[in-house]
């Protein structure tokens, strides 16, 4: 197991320089310059050609990329180019953003798709079921953020139960240093959660409703029930738990890809989160940010499958040996 | 709306009610999928008849001032959008686009990934090696990321490049099953008999390992259309996609968005059209699998 | 089971009671008051000289000071019409040297006090190459600005010319040299001051949440007279339309610029905004490239030719597309220029919208539909162009589609290229388009934007079309240099514009009207034409109406 654990470590280093190796390339040669003035404003050319020279753009690439990897073994993620400040800082403050929407998405998704898949598989092709399945299958479909844009009109515009966008009230609550400044941040978290959560939560319930239905047939569960074991007992406690352990498998495996699948989410409600952050960077040019960026989702993504792999492992006696060499 | 675009939507209707009953009588045991048939037949032949179902040029500017932003009539069965045109053959055009662009990108996603995975799954050793950390890779690096910068690569996005690019980006999970597959079947007896009557591996893979992993294969990439679908609808939200005036739905939700609050339904029926398509994918996903699944009990 | 969900529902309800007890009291009076700004950008860095954001502006117009500002009528010829800030008086020494008399009354937010010698550093960062800042080119007929003794500053100029006064104050916002002298300056772009700055005006910076929101607060000792709203908040929004939802649902308070009929409708329906007019400032138009790639010695095979731009032009309905676009919210320039400028004149000779005569033209100058594919061609070579537009423009790409179909009806094919605005910025430098759709935001002063943007010295510059016209360029010097009164400038400044219409090098399609909407409990509001929030420490919440907001205590 130890060497196993080494060999992939290694590996996962390798993926991720690859992928920053790859982002640093893509997003030097595209066309396009950064150092733009905004919108509708005339541009000094000896101002651009200035500041090209002052972050040595005008470098061959592979001397930049020497350097900046020398940066980062440095442990310097560089200075954002139109956020003028440290990559570090941006990435500091817009991460726990997103991890914050992520988590609560993750929850929603968890608790109510298995809530529902488990509830469906118990009522399996009576009325509930049929009904619950078509409306999961439906809603599944949905683009997620065609979902925000309805949401914000229905909840936000026309019934004001929720506010349209934005992390917390700035007026009131600046930060959340109070019972009441905890709430309102829960309750500017709701729309957009329930957005990225249900479209998920209607994926998990699909696939957990299968799950269950398919552990439903196998021996260990007619031996179970053979044994005189109540319903209930028999469902809850052998279902279940093997159900969670392909659940554990696909968190590992989707978490990272809510970060930067949130973009759309966190455009359309002003959530200042690491996905915005990025796509920002990517349409202004700003190389360090989207280097960065591609970094931090990279290592998140090979981490989760790492995670996912070593929670399999210890979950199931039978999976200790490596799934994939 | 005139007489000949009824008769034709009635048409695309009845035929869509046809091919669902006759997909019934064989082998699917769904409603669901059944159903899911009948909305992908009909889109599909909304979106080959076009012409005729739509009343409409969708690129015709009807009354930039009068007809702006209509919510839906009589005339203009679903309204009409931020330019004056008419929604509904948008809709009716944009069908045209987004089952394209969505068909051909799976093609290209399934062929790329089928062959890596054979490749992989066959061949093991170095080869799975390199290919499968090659997807790892793939699979680490942000979509949406990989997908603005390859678009930032090229000035102007036509409609192949765009299907290109995201076949080269979907691919990684269907190259992880087609391999898994292949892993299992390759010491199946008929491999071994095959390899002893002197068949090269091209042989090999082509005629008896892939058909026999087809069945994973073919659910994948019902199911992939939809994801591609939805990716695409997500890029020309975010403007990068297919160039205006051709209509796609995402297009669509996009002009529609800023004026949202005023004129809901340029918003509300791209999307809806978009939701039920893929609806109707995972739908005949699902009956595809259970169908081809020996394996699987009652579900 | 059922008996803890009993409770935990109980303890649900009770927490949100125990959150949501208002505190009673809070702040009353005749100085509360809290504002909030729904913002649409966000600064990059609250350091003047190095940022161009709008946003900067704003709130570098709160926390800092200029030696004085422009007037309510905007003019910006002369000295007249402009009113005394971190300056108390000035005199002339001389037709090319300017003193100025510092206010004995202005501090700095950490207690220092404003001296001529942060007027003199000011215009040495400003001037620096290192700071690499986008104000120098501004500032380039100003020689030096010396410090003669702790409370006066000397400007001097290179020569005399109308709008130096203009010149001299409109561009450099004051700074603390005492706080700014250590920092490097190639360094300022990313200076830590610009997260925390200190300034000398009537609000101080109290906090910045990056992407969320930014608070200042009002200094209650600012010598030229106590600011009646006490708080002010920017909340950052990622466009226009969510930041009229916000207004709508009374999360924020004020919006410098509505833009669509939409939007307009929207806050007039939600009965406790009022809509303030004033003259906008930008303005759009399709430029033809006039050149090949940027080389003037290959004129671009479809907008070489004069008589074809000019009939491009009279087949494009402009006022029918604005109407579409913006119901009654803008105009149809008379030139390339904005409502702002006090040169704006409707009778300005323009070309006619005439769709006719377009096909005359177009006609004779052998654009004949010969394969009757519905677009004109000439010897084998198709009438059809590609327009770039960025993505970001809302307006732009509204207007493209409206222009593809105008054109269409003459025959001619317009293919639309939204890209990025980097790539937008780029191609255009490079001249590497065949038709873009601009839109600039301008100055107070027609000068700078007249001269980049259309004259030759602008090549290499903004002059993205490579339009050369020396008439034009002679015209322009005239009216910007030397003395002349105002009716003679106008009557330049007139003729100089006939000049690019006559040669038709864009379709000037739109001057929007500038429309701000704020909360109806504010009094005293003047939004200024050039900088909306600029006397905002003027304005004032009576006592009566103060709202929850204005009344927390923090």
């Amino acid at each position: 197991m130890a060497a196993w654990l080494v060999r992939r470590v290694a590996a996962s280093i390798a993926i991720v320089l690859a992928v920053v190796t790859l982002t640093f390339v893509l997003v030097h040669l595209a066309p396009g310059t950064p150092f733009l003035p905004p919108p509708e404003t005339p541009a000094d050319p000896a101002v651009t050609a200035r500041l090209r020279a002052q972050f040595h753009l005008d470098e061959p690439i592979p001397v930049q990329y020497i350097a900046y990897l020398g940066q980062l073994a440095r442990g310097n993620l560089g200075l954002s180019f139109a956020l003028r400040r440290p990559v570090a800082d941006a990435l500091a403050e817009a991460v726990p953003n997103t991890l914050l929407l992520a988590g609560a998405a993750l929850l929603l998704d968890f608790l109510l798709g298995l809530a529902l898949g488990v509830y469906q598989a118990l009522r399996v092709h009576r009325l509930p079921d049929i009904i619950l399945g078509n409306a999961t299958l439906f809603i599944y479909s949905f683009p997620t953020f065609w979902l925000g844009l309805i949401l914000v009109l229905v909840f936000g515009e026309w019934l004001r139960w929720f506010p349209v966008a934005g992390v917390g009230d700035p007026v009131l609550c600046p930060a959340a240093d109070s019972l009441r400044c905890v709430i309102d941040r829960l309750w500017h978290l709701t729309l957009p959660a329930l957005t990225l959560g249900l479209v998920g939560a209607a994926g998990t319930a699909r696939f957990q409703r299968a799950a269950m239905l398919e552990v439903a047939g196998q021996d260990y569960i007619r031996t179970a029930r053979a044994k005189g074991a109540r319903e209930r007992r028999v469902v809850l406690r052998h279902q279940l738990r093997n159900a969670l352990l392909s659940f554990i498998t696909r968190f590992g495996l989707a978490f990272p890809f809510l970060l930067t699948g949130a973009v759309l989410i966190e455009t359309i409600f002003a959530w200042p989160g690491m996905g915005r952050l990025a796509t920002d960077a990517i349409l202004r040019r700003d190389y360090p940010v989207v280097t960065a960026a591609a970094l931090l989702a990279s290592t998140l993504v090979v981490l989760g499958n790492l995670l996912a792999d070593v929670l399999l492992a210890v979950a199931d006696p039978r999976l200790r040996v490596p799934a994939h060499a | 709306m005139t007489l000949p675009t009824w008769l034709a939507l009635l048409v695309a209707l009845a035929l869509a009610g046809a091919a669902a009953r006759a997909v019934r009588r064989r082998f699917f045991r769904h409603p669901t999928a059944t159903w899911g048939v009948g909305i992908l037949a009909f889109f599909a032949i909304v979106a080959v008849a076009a012409p005729l179902v739509a009343p409409f040029d969708p690129r015709e500017q009807l009354d930039i001032i009068r007809l702006k932003n209509q919510p839906p009539s009589w005339t203009y069965m679903l309204g009409t959008d931020v330019y004056s045109r008419d929604l509904w053959s948008r809709v009716v055009f944009g069908a045209r686009v987004s089952l394209v662009v969505g068909g051909l990108g799976t093609l290209v996603a399934v062929t790329l990934g089928a062959t890596v995975g054979a490749v992989a799954g066959y061949y093991r050793r170095w080869a799975d090696a390199v290919l499968m950390r090659g997807v790892d890779v793939g699979l680490a690096l942000p979509r949406i990321f990989v997908l603005l910068m390859a678009i930032a690569l090229w000035d102007r996005l036509s409609l192949p490049v765009l299907v290109l690019t995201i076949g080269l980006t979907s691919w990684f999970g269907t190259s992880r099953l087609v391999r898994a597959e292949v892993l299992s079947l390759r010491e199946r007896d008929f491999v071994a008999a095959a390899r002893a009557l002197g068949a090269g591996p091209a042989r090999v893979i082509l005629r008896h390992v892939l058909p026999n992993a087809a069945a994973p294969i073919i659910v994948s990439a019902t199911l992939g259309i939809g994801n591609v679908l939805l990716l695409e609808a997500g890029l020309s939200f975010l403007g990068i996609g297919v160039a205006p005036p051709t209509a796609s739905w995402g297009s669509m939700i996009a002009d529609g968005a800023p004026t949202l609050a005023t004129a809901p339904w340029t918003t509300l029926f791209p999307g809806l059209a978009i939701a039920l398509v893929v609806m109707a994918l995972n739908a005949v996903g699902d009956g595809l699998r259970d169908a081809l699944d020996p394996r699987r009990e009652d579900t | 089971m059922l008996g803890a969900m009993r409770a935990t529902f109980l303890l649900l309800i009770a927490v949100a009671t125990l959150a949501s007890c208002e505190r009673p009291g809070g702040c009353t009076g005749a100085y509360c008051g809290t504002l909030v700004f729904v913002s649409p950008g966000e600064p990059d860095i609250l350091l003047p000289p190095v940022s161009q954001q709008v946003s900067t502006r704003d709130i570098g117009d709160q926390i800092f000071l200029k030696l004085a500002d422009i007037g309510p009528s905007t003019n910006t010829i002369g000295d007249e019409d402009f009113q005394p800030q971190l300056a108390e008086r000035w005199e002339w020494d001389g037709p090319t040297t300017l003193v100025f008399h510092v206010d004995p009354r202005a501090r700095w937010h950490d207690g220092q006090p404003v001296t001529a010698a942060d007027v003199a550093f000011t215009f040495d960062a400003y001037n620096d190459p290192a700071v690499a800042s986008p104000f120098r080119n501004a500032l380039r007929r100003v020689a030096s600005v010396t410090a003669r003794d702790s409370a006066t500053a000397v400007v001097r100029f290179r020569e005399r010319y109308p709008e130096m006064f203009f010149d001299a104050v409109y561009h450099m916002r004051i700074l603390p040299a005492h706080l700014l002298r250590g920092v490097p300056r190639d360094q300022w772009k990313t200076a830590a001051f610009g997260r925390q700055p200190v300034g000398d005006g009537p609000y101080r910076f109290v906090s910045w949440h990056a992407g969320q929101s930014l608070e200042l607060q009002a200094d209650s000792t600012f010598f030229l007279g106590r600011p009646a709203i006490r708080r002010l908040i920017w909340r950052f929004t990622p466009n226009v339309p969510v930041a009229v939802t916000q207004l709508v649902a009374g999360e924020g308070d004020a919006l410098e610029y509505l833009g669509t009929p939409d939007n307009v409708s929207r806050v007039r329906a939600a009965q406790q905004m009022t809509l303030y007019p004033y003259r906008g400032s930008s303005y759009g138009y399709l430029g033809f490239n006039l050149t090949v790639n940027g080389d003037t010695t290959q004129p671009h095979p479809i907008f070489g030719d004069r008589q074809v731009r000019r009939a491009l032009t009279m087949a494009v309905d402009r006022a029918r597309l604005l109407t579409s676009v913006f119901g009654d919210l803008a105009k149809v320039p008379p030139g390339p220029m904005s409502q702002l400028w006090w040169i704006w004149d409707p009778e300005i000779r323009q070309l006619p919208f005439d769709t006719v005569q377009a096909a005359r033209v177009l006609a004779s100058h052998g654009w004949r539909d010969s394969d009757h594919d519905g677009i004109r061609d000439r010897a084998g070579q198709r009438l059809s162009f590609h327009v770039l537009v960025p993505s970001t423009s809302g307006v732009r790409k509204q207007y493209a589609r409206l222009l593809q179909e105008q054109f269409r009806t003459v025959g001619v094919q317009m293919e639309i290229d939204e890209v990025e605005p980097s790539v937008f910025q780029e191609r255009a430098g490079a001249g590497r388009f065949d038709a873009a759709l601009f839109g600039w935001t301008t100055d107070p002063s027609p000068s700078s934007g007249l001269v980049q943007l259309w004259s030759r010295s602008g090549f290499g510059g903004s002059n993205f079309l490579r339009y050369d016209n020396a008439t034009y360029d002679q015209l322009v010097e005239r009216a910007t240099g030397g003395v002349l009164t105002r009716e003679q400038a106008r009557t330049t400044w007139r003729r100089a514009i006939e000049t690019i219409n006559d040669d038709a090098p864009a379709i000037f399609l739109f001057a929007p009207d500038g429309v701000a909407a704020i909360h109806s409990r504010v009094a005293d509001v003047n939004v200024r034409p050039d900088s909306w929030w600029a006397l905002v420490r003027t304005w004032r919440i009576p006592p009566d109406r103060l709202i929850d907001r204005d009344r927390v205590e923090r």
